[in-house]
């Protein structure tokens, strides 16, 4: 407890004057701080530099529908899929061959990463995640763990705090994803690691196209109803833009079969997966829910009468510069030509001698 | 609208559909394979495109909701 209680004085001393992390009683308080800021910060003035973000998603409703969703009488009924993700992340963790003295689960939730890893591998966790309820009915886990409530866009830590970032499938409602991974890169120590997956491309596509098709035939018109996803190209260049090296991106993709439509749109509500868009509609008839359910059974049902949902998941790994990674040769530098790959096994036997 | 009864109750009725809406499955196919075809189709996919499916399906989704106790 020593060693975690130098390494809470040493975060307190964070340079930025307006977000202070406090711990225990002091949680409310940090998240009163980084509303006002976030307020501030998403309003479409356009005063920073290169961000002219829009702000697309209502923060303040995306924390709410998590704590109710955190608050359900079976709140692992709808965990399978965090479950999922959160296992293989832990397993790209592994891959890595150190101890992480210090992580940090951005957008946590009841803590799917953490219950996967041992002692062994990080020795102190700090999890962040906008709704307090999650992190409240957070699951054990082997690891020390720290929660705090804070927003993915503006992380309460000094730069140079972390040797981990790892983030599961809560990237997807942030507004400005190019400045969510600059912080990332910031609290990150050199030769610090982020990994991390969001949900992209082709997410829910079918439910996205059932939804579209039922409004244009029942009301003559549609309004999205899916929030918008990165591509992967995209997801390449904002990490390289925010400072990461060595990026590695790769697709999953999940699909899990429902019932029927409802039951989709059930367990992404009680995943605290709803629509928090600002340009969302408010109402659904019950007549274009009807339609959407008995488009998406006949365009994409199974065989057996269940209809399947795709979940497409990017996996991300960027790492922070440090002098002893691996860098490109120098231009002019090679010894061998492409031309002689003919001859490789001369090479290979010369090089033997 | 507002207060959480109407929320509740709206919540309640439709955690209905999915059984109402298994006994129309013939409708229901029949509504979908219309609104597939027209959207494959030239043209786009217009308002009541598939009108009288639709109200097939409509007058069977209310048969089911009546016939069977709340």
């Amino acid at each position: 407890m020593a060693a975690a209680a130098v390494g809470a004085r040493a975060l307190r001393g964070t340079g930025r004057p307006v977000l202070r992390a406090g711990w225990g009683a002091g949680w409310r308080r940090l998240w009163a701080l980084s509303g006002r800021a976030a307020a501030a910060a998403s309003s479409p003035v356009g005063a920073s530099s290169g961000s002219g973000a829009l702000s697309p998603f209502d923060r303040r409703l995306k924390r709410k529908q998590k704590n109710w969703a955190a608050l359900q009488a079976e709140p692992a009924k709808c965990d399978y899929l965090r479950e999922e993700v959160g296992s293989r992340i832990a397993d790209r963790v592994y891959d890595i061959t150190r101890t992480f003295p210090l992580a940090l689960d951005v957008g946590s939730g009841r803590g799917y990463i953490a219950r996967h890893l041992t002692k062994e591998t990080v020795e102190k966790l700090i999890q962040v995640d906008i709704a307090e309820n999650a992190l409240k009915n957070a699951v054990e886990s082997e690891i020390p763990t720290v929660s705090v409530v804070a927003d993915e866009e503006f992380l309460p830590f000094k730069e140079d705090t972390f040797d981990l970032v790892v983030s599961s499938l809560s990237l997807h409602w942030v507004n400005d994803l190019p400045r969510a991974f600059r912080e990332i890169h910031q609290v990150l120590k050199p030769d610090g690691v982020f990994i991390g997956a969001m949900f992209g491309g082709d997410t829910l596509y079918e439910l996205r196209c059932s939804l579209q098709l039922a409004e244009l035939e029942r009301e003559g018109g549609f309004s999205p109803h899916i929030s918008p996803f990165t591509a992967v190209a995209d997801l390449g260049h904002l990490l390289s833009r925010a400072g990461f090296n060595t990026l590695t991106v790769d697709t999953d993709e999940i699909q899990v079969n429902y019932p029927g439509l409802f039951e989709v749109m059930e367990d992404l509500q009680g995943m605290g997966e709803s629509n928090c868009s600002w340009n969302r509609k408010p109402l659904l008839h019950r007549e274009t829910m009807l339609a959407a359910a008995a488009i998406y059974r006949e365009m994409y049902g199974n065989s057996d009468g269940s209809v399947p949902a795709t979940f497409q998941i990017f996996y991300m790994i960027g790492w922070k510069f440090h002098e002893s990674q691996a860098r490109p040769a120098q231009r002019g530098s090679a010894t061998v030509s492409f031309g002689d790959l003919a001859k490789i096994d001369g090479l290979l036997s010369r090089g033997k001698k | 609208m507002s207060g959480r009864g109407v929320w509740l109750r709206a919540r309640t009725r439709l955690r209905r559909f999915p059984a109402l809406l298994a006994g129309c499955g013939e409708q229901a196919a029949a509504y979908g394979r219309c609104v597939a075809a027209a959207a494959a189709g030239t043209t786009e996919l217009r308002r009541d495109a598939c009108l009288e499916e639709f109200r097939a399906l409509q007058d069977c989704f209310a048969r089911a909701a009546k016939a069977t106790p709340k």
